[in-house]
């Protein structure tokens, strides 16, 4: 017994201290210091097909630094931008039938990973390769409508690509359906990526135009061909900062080494750090493998604890954290179609009778703040307005007092039976409304003489296990002051999928889904560099009955109409006329209120202090900054 | 016994059917639109007619606006899919990830090796650790280190194995710095060879660790009670008066018959070598069966989700019945040819 346990015993410190030389190289004693290990709390799935399949976050990051050279970047304050390294200039010319071309030089010398030379034709790959109909059946999933036959190209119908041509050897041209025009950031219609074609076809494929538009020749795309590539981890031949030397499913690691081929990013910068390694970092444990040297780097804490850990460990000299706004935010997100939620007075008491300040202090644990519009404090466009919105914005300042003059103001001020509210009573409000205010809001009452009266009371949908839900509860659904301003909100919890479902209205998981049910949301929603709002306050009711408008903001035609004007009614490049209409727009929703800002959190990226020169924020990953960074 | 295991294969194709219906039933239940939720990255990208178009497009492609009964039959392979191929479940096609955008097969290659790799360390590190300790308690019932086992045991045995986990991490990697604190091998080094290996045991140490210590309270309790039984037999006793030797009573006589309850559980856990550990395969970043699970449930992939159950409903119907046709190889008393 004892021999035994013994031998197990030697067995587990045998293996410990000659697996331990292993070990330590990735414990900071590494070989190769001139390393950054990133952590990703999202498990690799090894899938390298562009993003047209999936879009887990730690394969996009891989994508995202092997494969650069789109013809048009976003710079690190978002702003669409021509890549001078890639592109000689973008030409445009609006067609008579109102379409839009635009003509992209590409620089000569640009060349691939493994020394192959880049030209327009390769651009002009990825196009024939995303649009066509070998793609589509291979389960990737991209939208044609944007380019001028390319719905056709993709259904099969014709072998040629009429709305991307291949001009010459370095020039190549694509046209924009004029359906989509004037866009104000069409000019990202512009980009391509090159695409190294022999890796998506066994066939000797080239990309020819005879005039009428860019096609194939040499033989056809193969769906298993093109899902056979996702998984080229050996040799793959990519055109960005780094190339893949491995990627170990088993071990759930990428390893990525500078390529020395790389002409550099946007602003001519290549990269110094000579590996990068994104490994599975778990969510519980990540600051401890952080501190033990196993990961150097994690991105965006948002949790207090692990802030407060961060900037602890900062304090002993050996990491360093870098700190930026969220672009985006949580909110309660309102339907203004039913119930007392229709009513902006009751939308604007809900926002009073909430102390937004200490909730986003409290929820962020002092790592967030509070924005009174849909947007994110490091977009260009609040930077450019911040003093215009904050002389505008009603900030909705905690005050039970507020809060039920607006109620009073829009007509709450009944019992539920019909006799006069009396201010602190604790009863709930009521108000008299149409039978069309009324719809068929289940907790209406008519009284004998007709009146249909509606109660101050607001059901509310909130997913499971959601802290934000939790301290809602608290600070709102169950405070004092509602009780006192005569309202009541009732919250009901379920998985994020039956929220998803009533939150869309979408009937086709189940009648009960369609039914006006809940006026209330807890939810958190992120803005991408390009602001675009368009058709999420649609009025037409087609659009509404396909989920566009989940504020369902039918009586506000105004909203629409901004955040349509917003984007496509600017032509590309005005940016002042952009300004104006978001400016307008942002006032309005304040105004109008389809939702209540709760929150807007401060990121912290945390890494081990041999790292310089690594500075992300919101609108500028990893992926874009690493090439700025150091290792000393 | 040809009879009888005929006769057991037969319930089990029923049972097989029975449950394969019911938890397609149920995943269906499920209030989810996978058609748009396939649209959904792209819906930014697309007007809002072209949006309908593709969306219903999709939910005829992948066939859910039929009835579930046609749909089961699809996916067990009873029928023609969709694209007119005898191709589902019964004709080894345990279908396609909606969220790896991959057959299932593929999916499951590696994590079912991880699983199975530390599964099988882990498995005969608790028997050869808890048999041995079982047996020692029992026969030196209320000693010291029968004491000191019980108390070990009760404490292993009533600590969630994420708490254990979690302090084993703190102690042994954070504060010792003995071992990495999660991951399966160390970052970037393609080892090969020997190297390979003892880096892979190395990273798996603290998980293999944990695995045990969690387990050491169950079995080790279960094998002592086992054998304290055995061991109060009256044969034992006649045994001893008879001046059998110790070694001979414990380990030919009462050992035996101590046997018999502990089987079922034993072939259970080398059985349970193809399925993950939910929580330690996550607390440790590991790629295994377990982790892959729970991804496929928050990600919604329940075809997923639907195809690991199926395979693990296989293993626990083939399991009981190997588990009963060892109890008659173990103790002749068990007849099992009716």
């Amino acid at each position: 017994m004892k021999k035994l346990l013994a031998v197990l015993l030697a067995l587990l410190v045998l293996v410990g201290c000659t697996g331990g030389n292993g070990g330590n190289e990735g414990n900071g004693g590494s070989d190769v210091v001139n390393q950054i290990i990133y952590g990703s709390t999202t498990e690799l799935n090894g899938d390298l097909g562009n993003a047209w399949w999936g879009n887990n976050a730690s394969d996009a990051l891989v994508r995202s630094l092997i494969n650069d050279y789109s013809v048009i970047v976003s710079n690190q304050g978002g702003e669409f931008i021509e890549n001078k390294t890639v592109t000689s200039g973008v030409t445009s010319v609006v067609n008579e039938d109102g379409s839009k071309t635009f003509t992209v030089g590409i620089n000569k010398g640009l060349v691939y990973n493994n020394g192959e030379p880049i030209t327009a034709a390769d651009f002009v790959a990825y196009a024939l390769v995303a649009y066509s109909p070998a793609l589509k059946e291979a389960g990737g999933k991209v939208s044609p409508d944007t380019v001028v036959g390319a719905p056709e190209y993709q259904s099969g119908a014709t072998n040629v690509l009429s709305g991307v041509r291949l001009i010459d050897e370095y020039t190549y041209a694509i046209t924009i359906n004029p359906d989509y025009l004037p866009y104000y950031f069409d000019i990202t219609y512009a980009s391509l990526s090159p695409l190294y074609l022999p890796m998506y076809a066994s066939a000797d494929l080239t990309v020819k135009d005879d005039g009428e538009g860019a096609y194939l020749d040499g033989g056809a795309l193969v769906p298993e061909e093109l899902d056979a590539t996702r998984n080229i981890y050996k040799d793959r031949v990519s055109a960005g900062p780094y190339q893949l030397e491995d990627l170990d499913l088993g071990t759930l690691t990428a390893t990525l080494v500078i390529n020395p081929n790389y002409a550099g990013n946007f602003e001519g910068v290549k990269p110094s750090v000579e590996k990068i390694l994104v490994v599975k970092a778990v969510q519980e444990t990540m600051m401890d493998q952080l501190e033990t040297g196993a990961i150097d780097f994690l991105s965006t804490l948002t949790d207090g604890s692990e802030v407060q850990r961060a900037l602890d460990m900062e304090a002993t000299g050996n990491f360093r954290t870098v700190h930026y706004e969220r672009n985006g935010y949580g909110a309660i997100f309102f339907q203004c179609d039913f119930g007392p939620t229709q009513f902006i007075e009751v939308r604007h008491a809900i926002a009073y009778l909430l102390d937004r300040n200490e909730f986003a202090n409290t929820f962020c644990q002092g790592f967030g703040s509070v924005v009174d519009g849909p947007y994110g404090l490091a977009m260009w466009m609040y930077k450019e307005a911040k003093d215009e919105l904050a002389a505008t914005l009603n900030s909705y300042t905690y005050s039970l007092d507020s809060a039920v003059e607006e109620l009073k103001a829009g007509g709450w001020v009944y019992n539920e039976d019909g006799s006069d509210y009396v201010d602190g009573s604790g009863l709930v409000r009521w108000k008299k409304v149409t039978a069309e205010e009324a719809g068929d809001y289940q907790f209406n009452k008519t009284l004998a003489d007709g009146t249909i009266l509606m109660p101050l009371h607001i059901e509310w949908s909130s997913s499971e296990g959601n802290s934000v839900s939790e301290l809602l509860a608290v600070m709102l659904a169950n405070g004092d002051q509602t009780k006192a301003a005569g309202m009541e909100i009732n919250q009901n919890i379920m998985s994020f999928s039956d929220l998803l479902n009533y939150y869309y209205r979408d009937a086709s998981e189940g009648d009960q889904y369609g039914v006006k049910t809940y006026g209330m949301y807890n939810l958190a929603t992120n803005f991408s560099a390009a602001y675009d709002q368009s058709y999420s306050y649609t009025v037409d009711p087609e659009l509404l009955a396909m989920g566009y408008n989940t504020f369902f903001s039918v009586d506000n035609p105004l909203l629409d109409k901004l955040s349509m004007d917003m984007v496509y009614g600017v032509e590309s490049g005005d940016n002042q006329a952009y300004l104006d209409v978001w400016v307008q727009f942002i006032q309005e929703w304040n105004r109008y209120l389809p939702a209540v800002p709760l929150y807007s959190n401060v990121y912290y990226d945390v890494m081990n202090a041999k790292i310089h020169n690594l500075e992300c924020n919101s609108l500028f990953d990893f992926d874009q900054a690493v090439v700025y960074a150091t290792v000393e | 016994m040809l009879k009888y295991v005929l006769k057991r294969i037969g319930y089990m194709i029923v049972v097989f059917f029975a449950v394969s219906f019911l938890m397609y039933c149920l995943y269906n239940l499920i209030p989810q639109d996978q058609a748009r939720m396939e649209l959904e990255p792209i819906k930014s990208t697309m007007k809002p007619a072209e949006y309908q178009a593709r969306y219903e497009e999709l939910r005829k492609e992948m066939g859910l606006d039929d009835p579930i009964v046609v749909r089961y039959a699809r996916w067990m392979g009873l029928t023609k899919d969709l694209k007119g191929n005898m191709k589902g479940l019964l004709e080894g096609y345990f279908g396609y990830s909606r969220y790896f955008k991959q057959d299932i097969v593929e999916v499951v290659k590696e994590p079912i090796k991880n699983t199975i790799f530390i599964n099988i360390f882990a498995t005969i590190l608790a028997l050869g650790i808890t048999i041995p300790l079982g047996i020692y308690c029992a026969v030196h019932k209320g000693g010291k280190i029968d004491n000191f086992t019980q108390v070990l045991t009760i404490v292993g045995y009533s600590i969630p194995t994420y708490i254990i986990a979690l302090v084993f991490i703190y102690v042994l990697a954070v504060l010792l710095r003995i071992f990495p604190v999660s991951g399966m091998g160390t970052p970037g080094a393609n080892y090969t060879g020997l190297k390979f290996y003892t880096d892979r045991l190395y990273y798996l140490c603290l998980p293999l660790i944990v695995m045990t210590f969690g387990s050491l309270g169950g079995m080790t309790r279960y094998v002592r009670a086992s054998m304290i039984d055995a061991l109060s037999m009256d044969h034992i006793k006649t045994a001893r008066a008879k001046g059998v030797h110790e070694k001979q009573v414990i380990y030919s006589h009462a050992w035996r018959n101590a046997l018999l309850p502990i089987i079922g559980i034993v072939i259970g856990w080398f059985l349970g070598i193809f399925s993950g550990s939910v929580i330690i395969e996550n607390t440790f970043g590991l790629s295994g069966m377990g982790s892959l699970y729970i991804k496929g449930l928050n990600q919604h992939d329940y075809e997923l989700t639907l195809a690991i159950q199926m395979f693990y409903t296989v293993i626990s119907l083939v399991g009981a019945l190997i588990t009963d046709l060892s109890y008659g190889l173990v103790d002749p008393r068990v007849r099992i040819d009716k």
